[in-house]
């Protein structure tokens, strides 16, 4: 660092220099990755929609219109694959946020068992859904699988988990669960780690129980991790569908068929362009719609503190 | 440049002719996708088979490409065609070739096949002919076939008083079979009279199955634009279905999978099995106690759907290409290697005179299941069910189905409601054939 | 009471922590058995033990084929998401320009829609880029990192700027601000990136498998479930569980060193 005096004047005229490059420096900085943004986000959802609005039937040329959408909404396909994704948001989102903090609360401690359990929840993150559903079609095997092979122990009968309609889509569940708890107690965990000691201390002072503090103090400060969670959750749902191609293919009688899948079956399967990109807009604005919603808590919850 | 550099120049410049005319020169390179849609490892044997052709071949480089299966096989072969990367062949699912045509997607080949197509097919078993032509021309050369067949544990039979000498022959047989054979411990079933699977494409082969031995054609042979799933005859398959879980118990309710029914065969959790021809040699291994196979019992007459692929060649490849491809179907098709894929799998071969050779015949002779399988393939071997968008057509008959199978559904409303939902998917295609009058 | 509270709540979290690992115990457990085994389900089997399984996995799978390619497309990710987002991550963090709100939120809502969503238009552009099939065509819609940019924006506002400004006073350019000056300070958040990018991006399966089709551009997702199938259908129960344990083998042992680091990595303190 050099040792020079500068007069004022000479310092504020590169000052100026630099605001006016800044907005150029700024955009060639930007513009990596606002390309590929344009090129696989933005673009996509524009082209996405025209595709949706061209509709085309066997051995016709297309014409614009909302024909897609109309297949769509009176497809009973579809209706099924949106209330199962609603009914599959919920019986993820509930139990792996409540099983995260669960798991956050309970093992906060630093002693070499908790880290060990900490690592068992964390485990199922590191590896690939389509691993967890090679590993689950044998546990959830009827009869021979293990789940049936332990319960027989208990007298119960073989179970059909992901043949029967009205399992299917639990066991599906299930293992999200089982993939996702892990990683959003390492949230909570760092939310957790933001409670200042001092207000437990003051409130134990004050005679408060450990419950009392749970909900006065905790849960409260945890507010923005628990919104934060919630957004990861939502999108996880509507893209976390590995295992239902890999083992149900949506059945039996479409009773695990989510929103993407149903996206996958039209667009490669059926070979139906235009039924799959409606589709596609469909859950595009859904997500555009949590995304309006949830800004300000995505924005705070990307903090990272090195 | 001095002369040196220059020489040098002048050779790098002349050997990459070289190197680039030798390239002209250079094998063919074809990809082959193929399935394994039936267990076993066959995934092996056909990389296996491959590299025998490649060997016998210097001018053609095939690379196998397992692609899962049959539905897989069908995404993957269409993506790779709309992205401009046709594969040079295919093991295509016998009744996916005849939405191949009408996308047009794959060639005709007829100019390939050195004689009539009705010649050419004269040297494949006459089951096989209506999948792999259209209009006339062929289309897909038959590869490997199947049919449903019942599968029944001999020690199973005698325990219940039956002649395993004697299998069911009519429904009517069957469920009493089925009903003796089924083992009750209190609430709990620790052996069912009968398992099938339900997973999606098993299950619509083995309703049409039922179906046509019910007396019905479930769909229309010459037109792809017509299913008859609420017919007299669909709807009776389905019942028979229905009865034998929720009215006699003799099925265990839900949708189970192939493995799990071999696993259960295996393991004496059940008696017997409808599963494919194409399962005999897996079953031969995994199967410790005796068993026997038998045709598919009837209610009006005897009928077995044909299963298994064929061999087709996409659109937007060279004449090169096409011409490597053709020389690897004759080879796959010849009866030495196709009795001996035969042999191996539990498929038959498509080729009559495979079964001339004293390989087969030595085979059949110690396999007395493998002659069962063949000989009603012969008697009683009908088509395979192909329409347009037959995926998706396919689908909304076993989504009902599988609804039936697990209690959420009785057979008419079914059989009703999969008719409505197949011909909803049928239309795009209807109204440009049939239903597209002259102006 | 409060104490025995606790206890049980540490009980039931330890139960659960459990019945969570089951299925990697029985992974290992069952990759170990002989083909066929009647108990294949069983947790504590008896000897014999046998490596059979991962030698027939190793050879009708094409484990070093999808390890190539899963290594080429993660690592080649990263490098590409280490540049974009490092410049834009500065952007946004020193430099006051228009529309940065804007901006700012087209990176924000870009979190929301990750990849497998947009499969149907995403293709398209593959095949008309004649991307379709390759390995960058697998990479291309993941290097733009809105993640990552927040990532290195954050990180970056907390350096202190002493070091910029004395670099800006010797007529540094932006880029040699942030290669020599601003990098070697921020490796920490880099480093935390970098694990949560190759994981998620090792363990990405839909967009793979319709990104691309033939064997020799597989990854291991793709490879596993294709090779799963086919043993599934052999009933090869060993083999499956040997074959998932190559899959998911390097990322589980890379957590079993680098425990404290990785967990760090991936929490994020979101109150502050």
């Amino acid at each position: 660092m050099s040792d020079v005096v500068l007069p004022l004047s000479a310092l504020a005229a590169p000052a100026r220099r630099r605001s006016r490059a800044a907005g150029t420096s700024a955009l060639l900085l930007l513009l990596p990755s606002l390309g590929f943004l344009l090129a696989f986000t933005y673009w996509p959802i524009v082209q996405v929609t025209a595709r949706a609005l061209l509709v085309q039937r066997f051995g016709t040329a297309g014409t614009v219109g909302v024909g897609n959408f109309a297949r769509l909404f009176s497809d009973p396909a579809f209706a099924q694959a949106a209330a199962n994704t609603a009914i599959f948001a919920v019986a993820t989102i509930v139990p792996s946020i409540v099983l995260a903090l669960l798991f956050a609360l309970a093992l906060q401690g630093t002693g070499a068992l908790t880290g060990l359990l900490r690592s068992l929840f964390v485990l199922p993150m590191m590896v690939p859904l389509v691993a967890a559903a090679t590993l689950f079609t044998f546990l959830l095997l009827p009869g021979d699988g293990l789940v049936d092979h332990y319960l027989a122990r208990f007298g119960l009968d073989m179970t059909n988990w992901l043949g029967d309609p009205s399992l299917a889509l639990g066991a599906i569940s299930a293992i999200t669960v089982w993939k996702n708890a892990g990683y959003y107690m390492l949230f909570f965990l760092a939310g957790l780690a933001g409670v200042p000691p001092e207000l437990h201390e003051a409130a134990t002072l004050d005679g408060a129980s450990a419950w009392t503090r749970a909900r006065c103090i905790t849960l409260p400060l945890l507010g923005p991790t628990f919104a934060f969670v919630l957004v990861i959750a939502a999108v996880n749902v509507l893209v976390q569908v590995d295992h239902v191609i890999v083992m149900t293919g949506g059945g039996p009688s479409g009773s695990t068929n989510l929103l993407l899948s149903y996206i996958y079956q039209q667009a490669q399967q059926n070979n139906d362009p235009g039924l799959a990109a409606a589709a596609t807009v469909v859950s595009v604005a859904c997500l555009l719609g949590l995304a309006l919603v949830s800004l300000r808590t995505l924005e705070r919850g990307i903090h990272y503190e090195s | 440049m001095n002369l040196t550099r220059r020489a040098a120049l002048a050779a790098s410049v002349a050997s990459a002719m070289v190197a680039s005319s030798r390239s002209a020169f250079a094998a063919t390179e074809l990809d082959l996708f193929f399935p394994v849609p039936v267990q076993g490892k066959l995934a092996n044997e056909m990389q296996r088979l491959v590299r025998e052709f490649n060997a016998a071949h210097p001018d053609i480089v095939v690379t196998p490409v397992y692609t899962g299966s049959y539905d897989d096989t069908n995404l993957k072969t269409r993506s790779a065609i709309q992205a401009g990367r046709p594969p040079g062949a295919v093991i295509m699912s016998a009744n996916f070739v005849r939405e191949y045509v009408i996308n047009d997607e794959i060639i005709p080949l007829d100019p390939l096949l050195g004689s009539s197509p009705a010649d050419f097919m004269a040297k494949f078993w006459p089951a096989l002919r209506i999948n792999a032509t259209e209009n006339g021309h062929v289309y897909g050369v038959p590869f490997h076939n199947s049919t449903p067949l019942l599968y029944y544990s001999v020690d199973a039979f005698k325990e219940a008083g039956l002649d395993p000498e004697n299998p069911p022959k009519t429904w009517a047989d069957w469920v009493d079979a089925a009903q003796k054979l089924t083992k009750r411990d209190g609430s709990t079933t620790t052996r069912w009279g009968l398992m099938l699977p339900g997973t999606y494409d098993y299950l619509g082969w083995l309703t049409s199955a039922l179906a046509m031995s019910d007396g019905g054609e479930f769909y229309n042979e010459r037109w792809g634009g017509e299913v008859y799933f609420d017919s007299p005859s669909t709807v009776g398959a389905i019942t028979l279905l229905d009865d034998m879980v929720h009215k006699y118990k003799v099925v265990p309710e839900g949708v189970t999978d192939a493995n799990a029914c071999t696993s259960a065969f295996f393991s004496g959790r059940t008696a017997m099995m409808m599963l494919s021809t194409g399962s005999l040699s897996f079953v031969q291994e995994g199967m410790k106690s005796p068993f026997k196979v038998a045709y598919l019992p009837f209610n009006v007459a005897n009928a077995a759907p044909i299963g298994g692929a064929s061999l087709i060649v996409p659109k937007g490849n060279s004449p090169e290409r096409q011409k490597a491809a053709w020389t690897l179907i004759q080879w796959l098709t010849s009866p030495e290697i196709s009795g001996a894929w035969s042999r191996f799998t539990g498929y038959f071969s498509p080729v009559k005179a495979a079964y001339d050779l004293p390989a087969m015949q030595d085979f059949l002779q110690k396999n007395p299941n493998a002659k069962i399988a063949l000989d009603q393939l012969n008697l009683y071997g009908r088509s395979w069910f192909a329409t347009y968008n037959t995926v998706g057509v396919r689908k909304a008959l076993e989504d009902q189905v599988q609804s039936v199978l697990s209690g959420r559904a009785k057979p008419a409303d079914a059989a009703r409601l999969a008719q409505q939902n197949a011909d909803v998917l049928l239309k795009p295609y209807v109204e440009q054939t049939a239903l597209k009058m002259p102006k | 009471m409060k104490a025995k509270g606790l206890t049980v709540g540490l009980v039931l979290v330890g139960a659960l922590a459990v019945l969570w690992a089951i299925p990697f115990v029985w992974m290992l457990v069952a990759s170990v058995r002989p083909g066929f085994s009647p108990d294949i389900a069983s947790l504590a089997p008896p000897p014999p033990y046998v490596a059979e399984n991962y030698v027939d996995a190793w050879e009708s799978g094409s484990f070093p084929l999808w390890y190539l390619n899963t290594a080429i497309v993660c690592l080649g990710i990263l490098l590409i998401q280490c540049i974009t987002v490092s410049l834009a991550g500065y952007a946004f963090a020193r430099l006051n320009f228009r529309f940065r709100s804007l901006i700012f939120g087209l990176f924000l809502v870009q979190l929301l829609l990750p990849p497998p969503l947009l499969l149907v238009p995403n293709l398209s552009t593959l095949v008309s880029l004649h991307l379709y099939d390759t390995l960058p065509g697998i990479m291309a819609p993941y290097c733009a990192s809105a993640f990552g940019v927040f990532l290195m924006r954050q990180t970056f506002r907390q350096l202190p700027r002493d070091y910029e400004e004395a670099a800006l006073l010797d007529g540094a350019s932006n880029l040699q601000i942030i290669w020599h000056v601003l990098l070697p300070l921020a490796a920490p958040g880099l480093a935390a990136f970098a694990v949560v990018s190759l994981t998620s991006h090792w363990n990405e399966f839909l967009w793979p498998l319709i990104a691309a089709s033939s064997p020799r551009n597989q990854v291991l997702t793709v490879g596993l479930a294709s090779f799963a199938s086919g043993a599934e259908a052999g009933g090869q129960w060993g083999v499956v569980a040997a074959g998932t344990l190559m899959v998911a083998g390097p990322l589980l042992v890379l957590f079993a060193v680098f425990q404290r680091r990785i967990t760090a990595s991936f929490a994020f303190s979101g109150i502050k």
